[in-house]
């Protein structure tokens, strides 16, 4: 069941040249955390507050819960949407606790009700003792899980989180991520959320949608997303990623380092592509057939793994510089390197 | 309902403003506000009678001359002493730089005619100074001390005291918010500081400077009792004559919308040049200036030059009052001044009440539906701080009146309706002129709640009547109690608008002062005077340790 469909949603500003968001569409499932990830200035935020009813889309339909909020001449007021936010500032009300801001949305209910429903979020929060204080007295990650459980306290149908982590230090940002995923999840809440980093996609998003000037690139798993990137833009976006010029035939994707072999059927002949794989996704060899060699123009350790920069040279001079991760434990001999792509990590992209 | 998609024409943003009951009624209230204006204009064409003739033939051309000349010397006045003052307070350190940062406002509070009357009382014949000047060192100028100030030059005289307030505040603070690297940079290229002055800062601050002789000369044109009091016969006293000696509202009417025509060109005069020049701090790195020291003559003569606008426009006249008061205080203060104070504070309570609730409507609308057209609407309702407090009198006085005769027909015998020469009518007047200075405030107030604090409140269930109460209103407590308090100050010390609208037998604090002070019975007046400055006063000091924590 879609808790959220947007239809062909485009919004122009009266005084910008190009709509900030173009022709764009999500589907939403209950329980799903989905993220909306692009640059800034890419529309992300714009959509977040069409779905919320801060902004009108120009043409297009919103959908919450199987009921169109916007379009076809219908527009549901923000207070009627049962959408909750968290916003980047979070936007707590400075004038109240944190009690009475955790309370504010819960004014439907019975008190005995609202104060029962208070009590479980704020546990659930770990905000117990902090109910007496006021926003200017708490911390930014304290700051940020009031304004989760204020969003929270009234069930709404879809939680809505804009930048959620960009005010909070790096150090903490791991923690904060898991515990909001936490908290999500035990709620049975359905959250969408902006960002443009993508280690929160990756952490707790089940799917994500990249956004490009207003344009939607791409929706996926962050998994599907990373290993099988739409077109350089999104590929770019996760990490580096070898681009390779191929044409596809029968026995696999002819490049200028040679044929690719593959197992994994490949699509009919197709005479110019753009190949994306990541530098991870290479198998190094110390030496056999069957693989690409190259001349290690570079090396670079980082860590967990190093870098490797290697030339395949082409006869006609069409040469290929491809970057590998390996394991720092990997010694090539005479600056010479074997290596070989994993079978099903190679990806066409769909660029023009 | 729902309609097929592609069937509604309106798009969903227009559909909406149409069905939303905040943006209806910040349209009504625009259409009403506008009212007084649209009256006077729709008057411009229609031919005149005999009196109208006259008063184009005999008198316009005085107007024109005596208003023209007093918009010329109050321009050159306050430009001279608001600059000076602001430039010295916000460049240099010398002895009471922080006093006169201050003291220099002050005569703000001091309402030109009161400053009027108290000056002419001073430099006359019979005042206690002349008599001292004259019994202790023979100095005995004639009729007058020094000159007769009861005329034009006396009227540019006061005027300015009164106004270059406007020009200290508004250059002060342009000055103040300049980078030091600027001015630091024509010094290294070996300018002068009158260079400097005359090179860069003057020029940069034009805009500022423009906007604050303009504010001047509003207040300039909407000047009643300065003008009757010194017989400069300008457009507000003439719509007066027209109005009061001539009973002929139509020629009221058209001296009203000639006097707009005034405030128009002011006001696209102040626009025009705005616009063409709009220097931003953007680009050079922000750092506040540091004071030169002035060394000790300097410095004094420096301390001279901003004593003398505190002096003349606030000190004196203030030490006069007071002598007067004690003097006069016994005879005056009795059961009917009792009922003239709380005629004014009540006046100026119902009033400040009903413009805040208004202005924060406005404002309430402007930012939860901030489209083109509410903007527009929010701009129109807050037109009147451009027009003369005659002029809008005038304006709601011709439709009340006709609404009365129409009313009157309807009543029954016996039972008289009426609108004229009510409450009503003046606290309409008082919306009408005094709706941007409410407004102002609760919006600059807005403009500090950040605009997620309302959407927030909003996703969470409340609707924006309730955001409003609960969000808006607590958070907005000193930008209400400012917005509130200078409109109460405003009426307690209007005079024209109050002079014509008023109910019969009706007196404010302002008006008895007036009345005394033209009846030369200026020592009674002193009592009435005084409270409205000491409310004055209020402000002015609010607004100084507000200034101060920023500073």
């Amino acid at each position: 069941m879609n808790i959220l469909e947007l239809k062909n949603i485009t919004k122009k500003f009266p005084d910008a040249q190009l709509p900030a968001v173009n022709d764009f569409n999500l589907e939403v499932k209950k329980g799903e955390i989905v993220a909306l990830l692009g640059e800034s200035g890419c529309g992300k935020t714009t959509i977040l507050r069409m779905i919320a009813g801060f902004e009108i889309p120009d043409t297009g339909q919103i959908k919450l819960n199987g009921e169109v909020v916007s379009g076809n001449g219908i527009f549901k007021e923000p207070q009627k949407r049962r959408v909750g936010i968290v916003f980047q500032d979070y936007a707590l009300f400075p004038h109240k606790t944190v009690w009475e801001n955790i309370t504010f949305g819960l004014f439907q209910l019975s008190k005995e009700v609202a104060r029962e429903k208070a009590r479980n979020i704020i546990v659930l929060s770990g905000l117990q003792g902090l109910e007496k204080r006021y926003p200017h007295q708490l911390s930014g990650g304290q700051k940020q899980r009031v304004a989760l459980a204020r969003a929270l306290a009234p069930e709404p149908e879809l939680i809505l989180f804009d930048e959620p982590f960009s005010n909070i230090d790096s150090m903490r940002k791991h923690q904060m991520r898991e515990d909001i995923q936490n908290i999500i999840k035990e709620t049975d809440a359905t959250a969408i959320f902006v960002t443009h980093d993508t280690r929160d996609v990756m952490t707790i998003a089940d799917k994500v949608s990249v956004l490009r000037q207003g344009r939607l690139m791409q929706t996926e798993t962050p998994e599907n997303i990373y290993n099988f990137p739409a077109n350089a833009y999104v590929a770019d976006f996760f990490g580096k990623t070898n681009y390779i010029k191929a044409k596809v035939s029968h026995d696999g994707y002819d490049t200028p380092m040679g044929i690719i072999k593959t197992s994994t059927p490949l699509p009919a002949s197709i005479d110019n592509v753009i190949l994306s794989i990541r530098p991870e996704e290479f198998t190094i060899k110390t030496e056999g057939h069957d693989c690409f060699c190259g001349s290690i123009v570079k090396e670079k350790f980082m860590g967990e793994y190093k870098e490797l920069t290697c030339k395949v040279e082409n006869p006609s001079g069409e040469d290929t510089e491809i970057i590998i991760y390996a394991s720092p434990a990997v010694e090539c001999s005479n600056e010479k390197c074997y290596f070989k792509p994993n079978e099903g990590k190679i990806n066409i992209l769909n660029d023009d | 309902m729902n309609l097929k998609p592609g069937t509604s024409i309106l798009s969903l943003q227009t559909h909406r403003q149409l069905t939303n009951p905040w943006i209806w009624g910040a349209l009504l209230a625009a259409l009403v506000i506008a009212l007084p204006l649209l009256v006077v204009f729709s008057n411009v064409l229609t031919p005149g009678d005999e009196t109208w003739l006259h008063i184009l033939r005999n008198l316009i051309p005085t107007y024109v001359l005596n208003t023209l000349l007093l918009m010329a010397g109050v321009s050159l006045f306050t430009f001279i002493m608001g600059v000076s003052t602001a430039w010295l307070v916000s460049m240099y350190s010398f002895p009471g730089r922080k006093f006169f940062s201050w003291a220099l406002i002050m005569p703000i509070a001091l309402p030109a005619y009161i400053s009027g009357f108290t000056w002419a009382g001073i430099l006359d014949y019979t005042s206690p100074v002349y008599v001292f000047l004259r019994n202790n060192f023979g100095i005995d100028t004639g009729q007058y001390l020094f000159f007769n100030i009861l005329s034009l030059p006396g009227a540019i005289i006061i005027l300015s005291l009164a106004l270059y307030p406007y020009v200290f505040l508004i250059s002060r603070a342009y000055f103040s918010r300049q980078s030091s690297t600027l001015f630091e940079v024509a010094a290294s290229l070996g300018k002068k500081q009158s260079h400097i002055f005359f090179g860069v800062a003057l020029p940069m601050a034009r805009p500022a400077i423009v906007a604050g002789i303009s504010l001047a000369l509003m207040e300039v044109l909407n000047d009643y009792g300065l003008a009757r009091y010194f017989g400069v016969d300008t457009f507000t006293t003439g719509i007066f004559t027209a109005w009061f000696a001539f009973s002929h509202p139509q020629s009221a009417l058209k001296l009203s919308a000639y006097l707009m025509i005034f405030v128009l060109i002011l006001i696209i005069l102040e626009r025009t040049q705005r616009g063409k020049m709009r220097y931003d701090m953007l680009g050079s790195t922000y750092r506040p200036i540091k004071r030169t020291m002035l060394k000790k003559s300097r410095g004094i003569l420096a301390m001279i030059l901003c004593m003398f606008p505190f002096l003349m426009g606030f000190l004196i006249p203030v030490i006069m009052l007071i002598y007067w008061s004690n003097l006069t205080l016994v005879n005056v203060v009795d059961y009917r001044f009792t009922e003239l104070l709380l005629n004014s504070f009540v006046l100026a309570a119902i009033a400040s009440a009903v413009v805040t609730a208004f202005a924060l409507f406005i404002a309430f609308t402007v930012r939860s539906f901030p489209s083109r057209f509410v903007k527009f609407l929010a701009r129109v309702s807050t037109l009147g701080y451009a027009i003369p407090g005659a002029v809008v009198a005038i304006g709601i006085l011709i439709p009340f009146l006709w609404m009365d005769s129409k009313l009157i027909t309807l009543s029954s015998p016996g039972v008289r309706i009426a609108l004229t020469g009510t409450w009503f009518a003046l606290i309409f007047a008082y919306l009408v002129r005094f709706m941007a200075v409410g407004f102002n405030s609760i919006d600059s107030g807005m403009e500090r709640i950040s605009p997620s604090l309302d959407e927030a409140s909003r996703s969470l269930g409340l609707s924006n009547m309730k955001t409003l109460g609960k969000i808006n209103m607590p958070l907005l407590r000193g930008a209400l109690i400012s917005a509130a308090l200078l409109v109460f100050i405003d009426v307690l010390k209007e005079l024209p608008l109050t002079l014509i609208l008023r109910p019969f037998n009706f007196d404010t604090l302002a008006i008895r002062a007036f009345e005394f002070a033209s009846d030369e019975r200026v020592a009674e007046a002193a009592p009435a005077a005084m409270i409205i400055i000491i409310t004055g006063m209020v402000p002015v000091l609010l607004l100084n340790r507000l200034m101060g924590r920023t500073d």
